[in-house]
C-alpha cells in the first residue's frame, strides 16, 4: 500500500510493474466509468431514442430535448438548484463549523460528560433513519421549523456530525502536540492555537468533511420529502424524481439520466477543486517547515 | 427549550404539533382563514405521475375564480410516507389526491372529512364513478369524489396479429385463443413477444389479473374485503394461463423481475402482441406512430364474462382543513360537464362520469369510447390493508402470483395465499 | 495528553469546543429519540390516535416473521460487504496513492459513482441490468462472454450479488477517498527514518503504514458495519425486497411496519431496538477507535 519509494531503478522489471499497474488501474477506472458515461451518452439522445427498446448504442443525433425537459419542469430548475444551494450551504457550513471544533475538543481536553457526548453523537449513526423522521418532523412543527430549508439544513447537519466529528477528531489526534505548546507559549489563546497552527494542518479533514456533507445533502431525498410542504422550496433530487415519474407505468430513462447528470456536475466541479489537497506529500511538507 | 418530558406528557405532542400547523395555515392566509371573505388558498397534494392532469385542471379553475388552488407533487416513490408523516402530524393539506385503493386505509381512521350530503347534494350524484364512490364509503359515509378514472382492459397491437396471420379485427375472445395467439405472435422472431405482465409488481398484476377472476365470476375480495376467495378453480385457471405463457417462452425475461416501473415500456415500444394494461398508456399510445393498436375486454376463462378494475385516483378533503367549503367548490367544479369534456375527455382521459361516456371527445377515438363504457360495470376491490395485502412488494398476494406463474407447485402457492391474505384482512379488523 | 490537563479552566475550555455539536445533538437528536421511545410505547396508528400500551409493541417483536427473517439476511449482507468493500478498496488505494501518471484520473474514476445519490444510481442499475432492454447484458452478450442475457434480479442468488456489486461501486469512492486521507496525514518523516534504518518496503507497511491508519481503519469499519446493518435504500429500489422476499433487511421491514402498515408503534420499537443492538455491537468496536498510545 505504501507506494512511496521513488528509487527503484528503471529496470525492465520496474517497466513490467508499470505496464500491469497501468492496465490494472485501467481496467477498473473503466469499469467504474462505463455506468455514468452511458448515462452521459444517453441523456444526449432524443428522448424519444433515449427511451428505445432495445437501446441505441451511440446516438444517431445529438439533442437537449431531455434537458429541455428537466428546465420546464414546476418552478424551472434553477429554483430547485437555488433550493438545493441553500440547504447545501447551511448543511456543509455548519457540518464543517461543528465537526472542527467538536473534534479538536474530544482530542485535546478532558471534561465531565466528554463519553457520554462522544456516544451520543456515535448513536446518530445508528437509528433506521426513516422512523426518526417523524419525531423530527414534530419537532420542527414545535421549533417553527417544518416546511423550511433552514431546518431541513439543521437536520442534515446533525446526520453528518457522528462522521464529521469522528474525521476531525482522529485528524487532531494525529498532530503532535508540541506544534500548540509552542503557540501557546506564543501568548495564543486555545482558539488561536487551533486556527493558526493545527487548522492548517488537519486541511483535508476540512475538505473531506464539508465535501461528504455537500454530497449527502445535495443528493438526500427522504427528509426534503418529509420535512418540505410547498413545491417551490422542493430540492433538486425531489424535482428530478417526479420529472422522471411523470408517465404511468414507464420511466422516462432520457430525463433520469439528465437528471443524474445536471445533479452530478457541481459534485464533480467540487470534487476536481478540492482534489489538489489529496496530494500526496502536500501536507505533510507543511508539517515539516 | 421544551424538554423530552414536557413535550411528552400525555399525548401533548400530536396536539401541540396541530395546534402549531393550525397557526401556521391562519398566518399563511392572511387571517381570514375561514370566514369567507377575500381570496383562500388551497392545497392540494397528488403524486407526481397524476399531477399533470390535477394541474391542467388547476390551471383552469385559478384562471376563473377568486380562491386558488396550489398544487404540490409529491414523488410517487415516497408519496405513502409522506402522507403517513403528514398524517401522523396532522398536517394534510386541504386535498388530498389518492391511489382508489387506498381509500379505506384513510376513511376507516377518520383521515377525511365526511362528504355525504355534498355528494348527494350535486345534480348528477348517481352518475359519478359508482366503484369510486363505493372504494370511498365507510360506514355509510362518503369521503371522496373520483378524480382520475382509469380502467385495465386488454390491450393487442394490431401490427402484430396481422405478421401473424391473424386477424387484427379479431382479438382473442377466451383464454385458449389468447394463448394460441400469444404463441403465433412469439413465433415472429426473437425481440416478439405474445404477451406481457409486471410480474414483480403487486399493484400491476392485481390491476390486470384480478379482473380475469371476476369475470369468471370469483368475487375474490369479498364481504367489504373481511373475506378472501382464492381458493377456486377460476383463480387457478387465471394463474395457469399465465403460467402456461410463461412456460411457454411467450413472455419477455423481464417480466419475471419486472417491479412496475417500466412495465408498460414493451408494449409501448410495440415488442409486444398483448398485454392487460391500464387506459393511463393510451396518451402514449396514441402519440406513437410505430404500430396501430386495438382494445379488448379482459374476460373469463371460457369468454363467457368480462370486467374491469377501475383504478386510478380520487380526492378527499382532510378532516383537519381550514378551507374545507373551498376545497370542496374546487372538487365540485372539477367534476361538472365542462370540465369533463373540455379538459379531462379533451386531454384523452375518461371521464369520471358514467353519463358523459358518450362526450364528443371521448367518442372521437372508438377506442377510449369502448373503455369508458366498460368502467359502468367494472370493480375498484375493497380491503382495509390493501397496501400491505398487494401493493406493498413484500406482501402475501405478490408472492402469490410469483409462486403460482413462475414456481413448480401453483396449487400450493394459491392455497398459502389465500391463507396469507386472509390473515392480513384479519388483522386489519382488529 | 491534553495540552494543559486535567485544571477546570482546561476542563471548561474542551466542553465549549464540543457544545455546538453536543446542543445540536441535544435537540435534533436526543428529544426526538425521546419521542421515538414514547411512540414505541403506543399502540401508534399513523393516521389514527395513539393509546398507551406498555411494552406490548417489544413484546409483539419475536412474532413479526419478516423481520426475524431479515435478520439473517441483513448479517450476511454486513459481512459480505464490509469484506469484499475493504478488499477491493485497499487495491484502490493502493492505486490512488501512486505517483505514477495518470493516477489522478484513476483515483477520480473510482470516486466518481460515489457523487451519484443512492436512488438516482440504483434506478440507473434497475434499468442498466434489465434482461431485455439493459445496456449491461447488451455489453455481454456482444463480447461473448454469455450467450443470452442474464435476469440478475430474478433469482436470490444473483440478486444478492447485483447488489453486492452496486454498492461497491456506489460506495467504493467514500472509502477511497478517507483511506487516502488517513495515509496523507502520516508524516513522511516517519518512513525516510525507516530508510534510512533500511526498511524494507513490507516492514514499513507493517510498523508504520498499517498502525498509522489504525483510527482511520476503524472509522471505516464501524461505519461499514452501521451503514450495512441500516441498508435500505438501494433493497427498496433494485429488488424491492425480491426476488420472493430474499433481499428484505431489517430496516426495510421497519419502514414497511411504519409506511405500509402504518403501525408507527411498532415500527419505532423496531427502531429502538435496532439502536440498542448496534450500540452493542459498536461498544465491542469502539475500543479499536481509541488511539494505540505510542
Amino acid at each position: 500500500m505504501a507506494i512511496r519509494n521513488p528509487s527503484v531503478p528503471a529496470t525492465l522489471w520496474s517497466g513490467a510493474r508499470t505496464g500491469a499497474f497501468h492496465l490494472v488501474a485501467g481496467v477498473l477506472a473503466v469499469l467504474f466509468l462505463f455506468p455514468l458515461l452511458w448515462a452521459v451518452l444517453n441523456s444526449l439522445k432524443s428522448p424519444t431514442e433515449a427511451n428505445a427498446s432495445p437501446p441505441t448504442f451511440l446516438p444517431s443525433s445529438l439533442s437537449l430535448g431531455n434537458y429541455e425537459t428537466l428546465g420546464k419542469y414546476g418552478a424551472g430548475i434553477a429554483a430547485y438548484t437555488g433550493n438545493s444551494l441553500l440547504v447545501a450551504l447551511v448543511t456543509v457550513g455548519g457540518t464543517v463549523v461543528f465537526s472542527v471544533l467538536a473534534g479538536y475538543g474530544f482530542s485535546r481536553y478532558e471534561f465531565r460528560g466528554k463519553n457520554l457526548t462522544f456516544v451520543t453523537i456515535l448513536a446518530i449513526l445508528m437509528v433506521p433513519y426513516a422512523t426518526m423522521l417523524l419525531p423530527l418532523y414534530l419537532l420542527l412543527g414545535v421549533l417553527g421549523l417544518q416546511d423550511s430549508l433552514i431546518g431541513l439544513g439543521l437536520v442534515l447537519v446533525m446526520f453528518q456530525l457522528p462522521f464529521g466529528v469522528l474525521i476531525m477528531r482522529n485528524a487532531f489526534d494525529s498532530i503532535p502536540r508540541e506544534l500548540e505548546e509552542a503557540a501557546f507559549l506564543d501568548g495564543a489563546g486555545a482558539l488561536g492555537a487551533l486556527r493558526h497552527v493545527s487548522l492548517r494542518i488537519v486541511t483535508p479533514g476540512v475538505v473531506t468533511v464539508g465535501l461528504f456533507a455537500f454530497l449527502a445533502s445535495w443528493n438526500e431525498f427522504l427528509a426534503p420529502l418529509i420535512f418540505l410542504n410547498t413545491g417551490d422550496k422542493f430540492t433538486l433530487p425531489l424535482m428530478l424524481v417526479s420529472v422522471r415519474e411523470g408517465t404511468f407505468g414507464q420511466i422516462d430513462f432520457g430525463a433520469l439520466q439528465a437528471g443524474i447528470v445536471v445533479a452530478m456536475v457541481p459534485c464533480v466541479a467540487l470534487y476536481l477543486v478540492l482534489n489538489r489537497y489529496y496530494v500526496t506529500g502536500l501536507l505533510n511538507g507543511a508539517l515539516r517547515g | 427549550m421544551g424538554t423530552p418530558r414536557s413535550l411528552l406528557r400525555r399525548g401533548a405532542l400530536p396536539a401541540a404539533g396541530a395546534a402549531l400547523v393550525l397557526l401556521g395555515v391562519t398566518a399563511c392566509s392572511g387571517g381570514g382563514s375561514d370566514s369567507g371573505d377575500g381570496p383562500q388558498t388551497v392545497t392540494l397534494w397528488v403524486a407526481s405521475p397524476t399531477e399533470a392532469f390535477s394541474s391542467a385542471l388547476v390551471d383552469a379553475y385559478n384562471k376563473t375564480h377568486k380562491n386558488q388552488v396550489k398544487v404540490t407533487g409529491i414523488p410517487d416513490d415516497g408519496f405513502l410516507q409522506k402522507i403517513g408523516t403528514a398524517a401522523g402530524a396532522r398536517s394534510l393539506p386541504d386535498i388530498v389526491v389518492s391511489d382508489v385503493v387506498y381509500l379505506p386505509n384513510y376513511t376507516s381512521k377518520g383521515v377525511f372529512l365526511d362528504l355525504t350530503s355534498r355528494i348527494k347534494a350535486l345534480p348528477f350524484a348517481s352518475s359519478v364513478a359508482p366503484a369510486h364512490v363505493q372504494a370511498g364509503t365507510w360506514e355509510g359515509k362518503q369521503y371522496a369524489v373520483p378524480h382520475k378514472l382509469a380502467s385495465s382492459v386488454l390491450f393487442y397491437n394490431k401490427d402484430l396479429f396481422k405478421k401473424a396471420g391473424l386477424d387484427p379485427e379479431k382479438p382473442p375472445a377466451d383464454f385458449e385463443e389468447l394463448l394460441a395467439d400469444a404463441k403465433k405472435i412469439r413465433a415472429l422472431g426473437p425481440d416478439t413477444y405474445g404477451y406481457d405482465f409486471g410480474g414483480n409488481c403487486g399493484g400491476c398484476t392485481a390491476y390486470t389479473m384480478m379482473p380475469f377472476m371476476w369475470a369468471g365470476g370469483a368475487d375474490v375480495l369479498a364481504d367489504q374485503g373481511k373475506t378472501a376467495n382464492f381458493g377456486n378453480d377460476t383463480v387457478k385457471q387465471v394463474f395457469g394461463l399465465y403460467k402456461q405463457l410463461w412456460d411457454a417462452g411467450v413472455m419477455p425475461a423481464n417480466a419475471q423481475t419486472q417491479d412496475g416501473s417500466t412495465w408498460a415500456n414493451n408494449f409501448v415500444s410495440g415488442h409486444v402482441g398483448m398485454m392487460a394494461q391500464g387506459s393511463a398508456i393510451v396518451g402514449d399510445l396514441q402519440k406513437q406512430t410505430g404500430f396501430d393498436w386495438g382494445v379488448t375486454r379482459i374476460m373469463s376463462p371460457d369468454g363467457s364474462g368480462t370486467s374491469t378494475f377501475v383504478g386510478g385516483d380520487a380526492a378527499a378533503i382532510s378532516a383537519t382543513s381550514e378551507h374545507a367549503d373551498a376545497a370542496w367548490d374546487f372538487l365540485s367544479w372539477t367534476l361538472q360537464d365542462k370540465q369533463q369534456v373540455d379538459i379531462v375527455a379533451k386531454n384523452g382521459d375518461l371521464p369520471v362520469r358514467t353519463d358523459l361516456a358518450g362526450n364528443p371527445n371521448t367518442a372521437k377515438d372508438p377506442r377510449t369510447k369502448f373503455i369508458m363504457d366498460g368502467v359502468a360495470g367494472g370493480k375498484t376491490p375493497f380491503a382495509l390493508p390493501f397496501g400491505q395485502a398487494f401493493n406493498d412488494p413484500t406482501g402475501p398476494w405478490i408472492a402469490m402470483v410469483r409462486g403460482a406463474v413462475f414456481g413448480a407447485n401453483p396449487d400450493d402457492a394459491i392455497a398459502k395465499g389465500q391463507q396469507a391474505i386472509q390473515k392480513a384482512l384479519d388483522n386489519a379488523q382488529q | 495528553m491534553a495540552v494543559s490537563k486535567s485544571t477546570a479552566h482546561a476542563g471548561r475550555t474542551g466542553a465549549l469546543f464540543v457544545a455546538p455539536a453536543g446542543l445540536l445533538t441535544l435537540v435534533l437528536f436526543v428529544i426526538p429519540l425521546g419521542i421515538l421511545v414514547w411512540m414505541s410505547l403506543q399502540d401508534y396508528p399513523l393516521l389514527g390516535k395513539p393509546t398507551f400500551t406498555g411494552f406490548d409493541n417489544y413484546l409483539d417483536i419475536p412474532g413479526n416473521e419478516v423481520f426475524i427473517q431479515a435478520i439473517g439476511f441483513t448479517l450476511a449482507y454486513t459481512v459480505v460487504t464490509t469484506v469484499v468493500m475493504f478488499l477491493i478498496s485497499f487495491v484502490l488505494v493502493a492505486i490512488a496513492n501512486s505517483r505514477r501518471r495518470a493516477t489522478k484520473f484513476y483515483r477520480t474514476s473510482y470516486f466518481l459513482p460515489y457523487v451519484v445519490g443512492t436512488a438516482a444510481a440504483t434506478l440507473l442499475w434497475f434499468v442498466d441490468s434489465d434482461p431485455v432492454i439493459g445496456v449491461f447484458n447488451q455489453v455481454l452478450v456482444g463480447l461473448h462472454l454469455v450467450d443470452k442475457p442474464i435476469a440478475f434480479l430474478a433469482s436470490p442468488t444473483l440478486a444478492f450479488w447485483s447488489i453486492i456489486v452496486l454498492v461497491s461501486w456506489k460506495f467504493m469512492g467514500f472509502q477511497v477517498i478517507v483511506l487516502l486521507m488517513g495515509l496523507q496525514s502520516i508524516p513522511t518523516a516517519l518512513f525516510e527514518a525507516a530508510r534510512v534504518d533500511g526498511a524494507s518496503r513490507w516492514q514499513q507497511l507493517r510498523f508504520i503504514t498499517i498502525p498509522s491508519l489504525r483510527p482511520t481503519l476503524a472509522l471505516l469499519f464501524i461505519l461499514s458495519v452501521t451503514g450495512s446493518l441500516l441498508a435500505f435504500d438501494q433493497f427498496l429500489i433494485l429488488t424491492k425486497g425480491g426476488p420472493d422476499n430474499s433481499t428484505v433487511s431489517v430496516v426495510f421491514a421497519v419502514y414497511n411496519t411504519a409506511f405500509v402498515n402504518f403501525d408507527m408503534g411498532k415500527a419505532a420499537a423496531l427502531s429502538v431496538v435496532l439502536l440498542v443492538v448496534l450500540l452493542l455491537i459498536s461498544a465491542i468496536q469502539l475500543p479499536l477507535l481509541r488511539r494505540k498510545d505510542v
